[in-house]
């Protein structure tokens, strides 16, 4: 008969302590040594509340069948360890809040059963950490003039006694709600004049703040833009101003933009057509009669603009090709040679650690000039000096797994490309990125850092510095430097800034310096290009994902689809981080390397083959959507690893011609073209 | 020596007379299947082969990671004690690589846990279901590195032991109480107590009569001392209590008698082979080896500490071995060089002959035993 066995410990431990009485009651079956096998585990006590900091001993009591105590060892340990620890003696320390657990166990014998996986008994220990209660609220400061008749946003934060800032569920109140109320959403509403507190409060803790509410003086609204007539996606500014009756600016008025759209009768169901911003930016996303409200208390005023289509639409030429199909090909870098042709460099992913070297002076005639075979599966990354004196290519898959980087004397292609040094100390988890700056070379290493590289002697090779983030769960996937600055493209770290020697913080090769960093919510962060707008002089940042929601399949047959977007931030130069106004986002494909030429944005989309976008001005909002796209290519090829499955790794424009590779056909050379004649898409631009 | 392994050696020597190494077909075809998971390193996928009386053939490649374009590198991989779950460790994360969780047989993936640089060997307690896995740390700078205790039912590091420079494999015994690894750049064996996941004794096996003292100072004694004997695997104990330790940088292979915690005996593999995977019969008669650099699978009769055998691979950088439950068969990984697949080889125990090869992905390091059918 089993017995069912209910442990000290609760009622969560149930289950598994009957799991181990019935490996145990089938042991008692079959012997008469069941008799000293334990059949219950007591642990006292049987669950705890600390506060952090506090200790607490638990004390373990192993049983057999027949209620006799056992001298068995009892294995502690915690499923939160860096919130609650307990040492094998069953001494417990509460580091952090939160519920909690705590298991305690003793071991099967081994011999007792065949392949067992689970211990013979187990129990466990509910454990409650409080959180330290609240300390203080502070209520966020408000403009120095409010109006009757106005409402606006009021926030709070809480910080408790540990220091740290929580974000409880605030409870408003007013002392005079004649004068003011809150809404349970924070939303502040002035009805008259005078003067109250609002409070918020949570748990025992409350902070305030006075208002003091004036007569509205305002008697009218204005608003203005910049412009009568506008492209779509261009920004523009409108800007409203309260009035009172002697034609003053009031000052602090509150005041929110709308926008209303009327699109021509020809464009049906167009959905949003235009937006505007808090602060009063306003985009088109289709032609138009757009018109932007302003309203503060009761007052109102609108401003009609027009939007026209932006009309940049481009074919292509397909110029030349350097095909390769027999493997994925990966990056590219292309370059003017020493003698004074051009060449190309590119990669491979997953195959057989080759690099080629192309002849693309005639990109209408591009042909293969050497090759380079290396220990590795794959050269995922190319690079060339600025001198086109050497090459870089990375290693990944090396077979005694010392990876590295390969530095290559490229000053002759033509004559054939040599290797001049073989570099992996410290780099042997693989090199997945590179940059060459000026004398040094930047080297991911293992996804975790990148060292950076004196090459004064590209033959000679040696470290002088690395970066390494060290926020929890940090990794690495790419660096760009531009101007002695290292911009790095780490996951859900962001794009990282990084002084070596141009960014005014006193960084250098031997001695980078962070700078700041733009990360977004998606933690996708794949690649990065700083550019300086040539049309608003802003320094940008442009993000690009990665990610294969859907999966990927390489070696399948089926075309692959991947996922993200480009996402656009204005660098603050003095504080050192990205504010994201814009993106650029293809539906149902995925970024993948870009580069920004000239205020035209090229991207490498996978699946969503090759897109080049004008980011001319300002920008805000879906560049997608804005018509901003001038043209885009998918590179199909009936004979490529891949049949017909466009996969586009990463573009480069070159003397007017943009190169791009693609993974699954190698190496391609096009051109933009005006059409002969506008293609019909169906409805008008 | 036990009258088994007389039989198996005395059978592998006369096997090795009859029959020439080369050949790659199964003079006694099993009447048993055999089932082994393989990892391929530098393609991110596992494989499930069997090998039977109808031949080596592949019955699942299962892709694994979460970066499909970056190579994660699938490294170690055991099985349960159950048989239910096999384990594997992704050596590159950010930073962090992990250990995921997946269900025998239909291969589906149930959870996984982050662990600290490059985790590598793993082993499973069998009195618990906890699972050791030592972070290797390949790639980093020459630092201390820990043994991750992950509770396999939820799938959570519960505790991280710390361990020395670079350990690698890990190997538990019977009773699931002590865990063997080696410390590759501190020239050590350690013995975990796995119940209180502390290190319970460490054996230096270098040669510097000023090194090896338990409790040393990792951190300040990694530069001092340059390693010799390079460990890169411990074997689970023998019957007899022994311990075998692959050093791959001196060329050969250590015995380790548990009870006196000291090196028995020396095994030289000869220049060049660097042995780097261990396995043992479970009567402890016949040790088999990996040499990565000599292009073999050594081996050896440990009654007498001779090698018998060893026969070159058909391709380059052999690395994991085991053994079938019936000590019948040792099966191979062969990882390959560059572009080349990789290779699982099976060979005879008994006559050190191959009798089956199987390509794979690239890179095939990891292997692990599943189960014996009829």
């Amino acid at each position: 008969m089993v017995k069912m066995i209910r442990s000290s410990a609760g009622r969560r431990s149930d289950r598994l302590v009957f799991f181990g009485a019935l490996a145990c009651a089938g042991i008692l079956l079959a012997g008469s040594a069941a008799a000293q096998d334990p059949a219950e585990l007591v642990v006292d006590p049987p669950e705890l509340t600390l506060e952090v900091g506090t200790t607490a001993q638990l004390t373990a009591t192993v049983r057999d069948a027949a209620g006799n105590e056992l001298e068995r060892g009892v294995v502690f340990f915690s499923r939160a360890r860096r919130y609650v620890g307990v040492n094998p003696a069953g001494m417990v320390e509460a580091h952090r809040p939160g519920e909690h657990t705590l298991i305690a166990m003793v071991p099967a014998d081994p011999g007792a059963m065949d392949r067992r996986a689970e211990p013979a008994l187990m129990v466990e220990i509910p454990v409650t950490v409080p959180w330290p209660p609240l300390a203080s609220v502070q209520v966020a400061a408000l403009p120095g003039n409010l109006y009757a008749g106005t409402s606006l946003r009021v926030t709070a934060t809480a910080t408790d006694t540990s220091g740290a800032e929580r974000k409880p569920d605030f409870a408003w109140s007013s002392s005079d709600s004649d004068v003011a109320t809150v809404s349970p959403h924070g939303v502040l509403m002035l009805h008259g004049e005078g003067s109250a507190t609002i409070s918020a409060s949570a748990e025992s803790a409350s902070g305030d703040v006075a208002v003091r509410v004036s007569a509205n003086p305002a008697v009218r609204l204005e608003v203005s833009a910049a412009e009568e007539e506008v492209r779509t996606g261009d920004v523009v500014w409108f800007e409203a101003r309260a009035l009172d009756a002697a034609g003053n600016e009031v000052p602090d008025f509150p005041i929110q933009y709308a926008v209303s759209t009327r699109t021509p009768d020809t464009l049906v169901a167009p959905g949003a057509a235009a937006f505007v911003e808090p602060d009063g930016a306003f985009v088109a996303e289709r032609p138009g009669l757009h018109t932007v409200v302003a309203s503060g208390g009761s007052l109102t005023a609108r401003e009609t603009i027009r939007a026209v289509g932006r009309n940049l639409k481009k074919d292509w030429e397909i110029v030349g090709r350097g095909p390769v199909r027999d493997r994925h090909t990966s990056d590219l870098w292309v370059w003017e040679g020493l003698d004074g042709r051009d060449y190309a460099i590119t990669g491979t992913w997953g195959a057989d650690g080759h690099a080629y070297f192309w002849d693309v002076t005639d990109p209408s005639s591009i042909h293969l000039v050497d090759t380079v075979r290396v220990d590795a599966r794959t050269v995922n990354d190319v690079k060339v000096s600025p001198d086109g004196k050497f090459a870089v290519i990375s290693r990944e898959g090396a077979s005694n797994r010392r990876n590295g980087l390969v530095v290559l004397d490229v000053a002759n292609p033509t004559d054939g490309v040599k290797i001049l040094a073989r570099y992996d100390d410290q780099m042997t988890g693989g090199v997945h990125n590179t940059f060459v700056a000026e004398n040094h070379i930047l080297a991911l290493s293992a996804g975790r850092r990148y060292d950076i590289l004196n090459a004064e002697d590209p033959e000679n090779p040696y470290r002088v510095g690395r970066f390494e983030l060290d926020t929890p769960g940090h990794g690495i996937h790419d660096v760009w430097v531009q101007d002695g600055v290292a911009w790095s493209s780490n996951w859900m770290d962001g794009v990282v800034a990084v002084d070596i020697g141009g960014g005014g913080k006193g960084g250098a090769p031997n001695n980078p310096v962070m700078m700041g960093s733009f990360k977004y919510p998606n933690g996708w962060n794949h690649a990065g290009f700083p550019y300086r707008s040539q049309s608003t002089g802003k320094m940008l940042v442009f993000a690009g994902d990665e990610n294969f929601p859907w999966g990927f399949d390489p070696e399948g047959k089926l075309p692959d689809r991947a996922a993200g977007w480009v996402h656009i931030a204005e660098w603050d130069e003095d504080g050192g981080i990205g504010r994201e106004v814009a993106r650029y986002q293809v539906p149902e494909a995925g970024t993948h390397n870009l580069w920004i030429e000239d205020d035209i944005m090229y991207v490498g989309y996978y699946n969503g083959g090759l897109r080049v976008v004008d980011v001319s001005g300002e920008l805000r909002g879906d560049l997608y959507q804005q018509g901003r796209e001038i043209s885009f290519f998918e590179p199909a090829d009936p004979d490529g690893f891949k049949p017909n499955a466009p996969f586009v790794w990463g573009p480069q424009p070159f003397k007017g011609t943009i190169f791009f590779t693609d993974f699954n056909s190698g190496l391609w050379a096009v051109r933009l073209v005006d059409p002969e004649t506008p293609r019909n898409m169906g409805e008008p631009n | 020596m036990s009258s088994r392994s007389r039989f198996l050696a005395s059978a592998l020597l006369v096997g090795l007379c009859l029959a020439p190494l080369a050949a790659a077909e199964d003079p006694e075809p099993p009447r048993r299947n055999y089932f082994v998971y393989v990892c391929a390193e530098s393609d991110d996928t596992v494989h499930l082969l069997r090998y039977g009386p109808s031949g080596f053939e592949e019955l699942d490649e299962i892709t694994v990671g979460s970066f499909p374009t970056e190579t994660e590198g699938p490294h170690g991989i055991n099985i349960s004690p159950d048989g239910r779950h096999w384990f594997l460790s992704i050596a590159h994360g950010m930073p962090f690589g992990a250990v995921h969780k997946y269900a025998t047989g239909t291969n589906e993936w149930i959870g996984d846990a982050t662990l600290g640089m490059f985790p590598a060997t793993m082993d499973v307690s069998p009195s618990t279901g906890l699972l050791y896995v030592v972070n290797f740390n390949l790639h980093g700078d020459h630092v201390p590195s820990t043994i991750s205790v992950v509770e396999t039912g939820t799938m959570i590091e519960v505790a991280t032991i710390d361990t020395g420079v670079m350990p690698h494999g890990a190997r538990m015994n019977a009773k699931g109480d002590r865990l063997y690894s080696v410390n590759m750049m501190d020239d050590e064996l350690v013995e975990v107590d796995a119940m209180r996941f502390e290190i319970a004794r460490r054996l230096y096996l270098g040669t510097d009569p000023h090194a090896g003292h338990a409790g040393m100072d990792h951190g300040d004694m990694g530069g001092m001392r340059a390693p010799v004997v390079k460990p890169t695997w411990a074997t689970k104990p023998s019957p007899a209590g022994k311990v075998y330790v692959a050093g791959n940088g001196d060329s050969a292979i250590y015995e380790v008698d548990l009870e006196g915690w000291e090196v028995s005996r020396r095994f030289d593999a000869g220049p060049g082979e660097n042995p780097y995977n261990l396995e043992i019969t479970s009567d402890g008669g016949v040790l088999v080896a990996t040499y990565k650099s000599g292009k073999k699978v050594g081996f050896w009769d440990l009654a007498s500490g001779e090698l018998i055998a060893a026969p070159e691979t058909t391709r380059r950088v052999p690395h994991g071995v085991v053994v079938s439950d019936d000590d019948r068969y040792a099966i191979v990984t062969l990882e390959g060089v560059g572009g080349e697949p990789g290779t699982v080889e099976v060979y005879d125990v008994a006559t050190a002959q191959r009798v089956s090869e199987i390509d794979v992905g690239k890179q095939a390091g990891g292997i692990i035993y599943w189960k014996g059918e009829p």
